[in-house]
């Protein structure tokens, strides 16, 4: 299941939680989770996490969509250029 | 009278599972509260009988897996390896079915017999799933009990299934979860290897598994214990396998689909949520780009009927005021000291205090998107658009802010988390028709082209929007080797707006951009200001003039004199300084009839398309200017984006007038 999540991932795109919950045939929650272990393992990183250091002072800092109730997670360097399987 | 056995009972599970509920329940008052050894973690410890059997209930810290990510983590996991106990109950909960049975797919592999407590059965029923809890320990191979351990249902189920258990009395087969065939024979490898040293009582099988995991606290253990010729060997296929993380993990998470299949029925798809049905169109492929065109369209709409005529009065009460006071305090004062307040520090601040209208439409349209939920909508499904350069849905919102101002834009970016995705974002951004260019080209088309003003305007923002898309193309193919980005985005639900929240964001937004474009803004206009002022306080005859003059041979590929080539020089300092260079240069003082009339004469159609075109594509303002190279902290990007900006425009307008020359205009 990793495995077809990062392959898909790996194509490049933007994917809505409801598009992959749909293709891995998972909930919201398990995907949650997926995600969380995929973070751990230095795969995906949560877009916006230092918002608070690196936006300081952004005169759009409350504006965007990062951070905000939707979460966005995107590729790490590992994910990028170092993947084997 | 030989003494009765006590056994020992585990109790695992995630945390909010209801642990302490059935811990209570079990135990009664008889608990004990201290510490894990070693560590500040509660320990909680009781006794039960069971069918006369003395049991030691042991309640485990709250984890959702038993990897070293936690001490609670590690204090779970040894305690069943190094203890031991004879039992350990999972307790699960049965409205997050999916997520709880991650802990169980690590607890099957460890040397202790497992069973699993169902708990919040009635939860799990309210929100419409069906659990089969028999098929489930089918599917398992372990003792499965339902519980509602709130309504003390199910717990003496669970004292019996852990009674024959204990005695063997039970069916015991656990399915665990499955790894590649590669990846088996890795493992086999590396047991193989590790086999002697393994320090007991770890099983050498899941120690195996563990270092293939790169599991950081066993890689420690094992490093330390093993000898350093062995450890090389281990190291080297470990290294070689770095991502058979990815299958053990992935095999859990297929084990998990594979028991929710089939002990689970889900709500009916039928039940289908607001947000659901209002996604159906806002994402999707087609009808979602064309919701977000037409609010583009309502967004541009009162831009310029609510906020350009706002932006007029500020000009005409505030910055024309400020410099008519301003000329009449320093009317005995040197001339370049009046030239200097006058228009190059009230025009400057000038300037941005007449752009805040705009930024306070843009600002609230933005605040009110995004608080009713759809912005997250917008840059998902403007991402085709923006992939195509390399870009992300992101990238849309401070590239959406550029139509307001390309200063905004640019700070905008720094919500994009990729350096490069930034950096292109930032180059680009200046493409972006901001409202004064807008301006620019409301007052002139209409001159140049009568009706056909509103097409030619559509034709050239469409040609803006055309170029920042082939030019994104070939900055990520040149500069970026065309890398893949992927973003996994949750949509989250629609909800009312709350206007004090939108009114708040406004307030602190416009006041933020104030402070800082303000006087970035002040600072570059005094400085260019100066360049077209001396050496003789005359534009005609400044330095700026003078570069204008080395620009005719350009101009002179699009029709164009040098004044009119210094007309479009001077918009760096603001896109409306076109405006007011013509109008000097051609000696019409800003009345803008006179101002038509000249230019009319003065332009050639095909000119005055190629005049607008450099216009569109012309290098951007300097506060804009300025504002690259604050975030991107390179003088060469900053140089770069100008030149390149320079170039195309000039390049774009050549081609213009020369196909519209040899079509016959």
């Amino acid at each position: 299941m990793l495995q077809k999540l990062l392959d898909k991932l790996a194509a490049g795109g933007v994917h809505s939680y409801a598009d992959l919950c749909r293709e891995l045939e998972v909930s919201e929650g398990l995907l949650e989770q997926i995600l969380t272990d995929l973070e751990r393992m230095g795969y995906l990183k949560r877009v916006g996490a230092d918002c608070e250091t690196h936006c300081a002072g952004c005169p759009m800092n409350n504006a965007c969509a990062v951070g905000r109730p939707g979460q966005i997670w995107t590729l790490t360097e590992k994910m990028a250029t170092g993947r084997t399987i | 009278m030989a003494a009765a056995k006590t056994i020992t009972v585990a109790l695992a599970g995630q945390p909010n599972v209801g642990k302490s509920t059935v811990f209570n329940l079990l135990t009664g008052m008889d608990q004990h509260v201290g510490n894990w050894p070693g560590k500040t973690i509660e320990q909680k410890t009781g006794t039960f009988a069971c069918n006369g059997t003395q049991c030691k209930l042991v309640d485990l810290p709250g984890t959702y897996s038993l990897s070293a990510n936690s001490p609670e983590e590690v204090i779970a996991r040894n305690f069943i390896i190094t203890e031991r106990p004879d039992v350990v109950v999972a307790l699960l909960d049965a409205a997050i079915l999916e997520r709880s049975l991650y802990l169980v797919a690590e607890l099957l592999p460890l040397p202790a017999p497992v069973v699993i407590a169902l708990n919040m059965m009635d939860v799990a029923e309210q929100e419409g799933m069906h659990i089969e809890p028999h098929v489930l320990e089918a599917a398992l191979g372990v003792p499965v009990i339902p519980m509602v351990a709130t309504k003390n249902q199910g717990t003496r189920e669970l004292v019996q299934a852990i009674d024959k258990i204990v005695h063997g009395q039970a069916e015991y087969h656990p399915q665990l979860p499955e790894i590649r065939a590669d990846h088996l024979e890795v493992l086999a490898k590396i047991e193989a290897l590790i086999s002697s040293c393994v320090p007991e009582p770890y099983p050498e099988n899941w120690v195996a598994l563990k270092l293939l995991e790169g599991d950081s606290e066993i890689t420690e253990m094992m490093r330390a214990c093993t000898p350093d010729d062995v450890w090389e060997q281990v190291h080297d296929i470990l290294k070689a396998h770095e991502d058979a993380i990815i299958d053990v993990a992935g095999g859990r998470y297929d084990w998990i689909r594979r028991m929710v299949r089939a002990a689970v029925t889900r709500p009916r798809a039928g039940q289908i949520t607001r947000t659901d049905r209002l996604d159906r169109w806002a994402t999707h492929p087609l009808w979602g780009m064309l919701i977000l065109a037409g609010i583009l369209g309502v967004v541009f709409w009162l831009t310029y009927t609510v906020g350009a005529p706002l932006q007029d009065l500020l000009d005409v009460y505030v910055v024309g005021t400020a410099a008519d006071w301003a000329s009449v305090l320093l009317v005995h004062a040197p001339a370049w000291i009046r030239g200097l307040v006058v228009d190059g520090i009230i025009g400057g601040v000038g300037t941005v205090i007449t752009f805040l209208p705009i930024l306070v439409i843009f600002f609230a349209t933005l605040g009110f998107l995004e608080d009713i939920g759809y912005m997250a909508r917008a840059a998902y499904v403007m991402d085709r658009f923006m992939h195509l350069m390399g870009l992300h849905g992101k990238s849309f919102l401070p590239l959406f802010l550029g139509f307001g101002c390309n200063v905004p834009a640019i700070m905008g970016a720094r919500v994009v988390e990729s350096e490069r995705a930034r950096l292109l974002t930032i180059m680009v951004a200046p493409l972006v028709p901001c409202a004064a260019r807008m301006v620019v080209v409301t007052f002139l088309a209409p001159i140049f082209f009568g009706r056909a003003a509103a097409f030619v305007s559509w034709g050239l923002i469409g040609l803006s929007l055309a170029v920042l898309a082939v030019l994104g193309i070939l900055i990520n193919k040149i500069a970026f080797q065309g890398e893949r980005a992927a973003f996994i985005m949750e949509l989250p639900l629609y909800h009312v707006p709350n206007w004090r929240t939108i009114g708040l964001l406004v307030w602190q937004h416009c006041l933020a951009f104030l402070k800082k474009a303000g006087t970035l803004i002040l600072v570059m206009a005094v400085i260019v200001w100066a360049l077209s002022y001396w050496p003789g306080g005359d534009v005609e005859t400044s330095f700026l003039a003078r570069f204008g003059k080395l620009l005719e041979p350009v101009g002179a590929l699009m029709g164009m004199n040098w004044r009119m080539i210094v007309a479009l020089l001077t918009s760096f300092v603001a896109k409306e300084n076109s405006l007011a260079t013509l109008g000097v240069l051609y000696g019409a003082s800003g009345e803008k009839v006179s101002l038509a009339e000249a230019v009319r004469i003065a332009f050639t159609p095909a000119t005055a398309l190629a005049f607008l075109v450099v216009q569109m594509l012309f290098v951007p303002c300097v506060a804009t200017v300025a504002a690259m190279w604050q975030e991107t902290r390179s003088l060469r990007w900053t140089l770069f984006s100008v030149v390149l900006l320079l170039v195309l425009s000039f390049g774009m307008g050549i081609l213009v007038y020369q196909v519209v020359g040899w079509l016959g205009g």
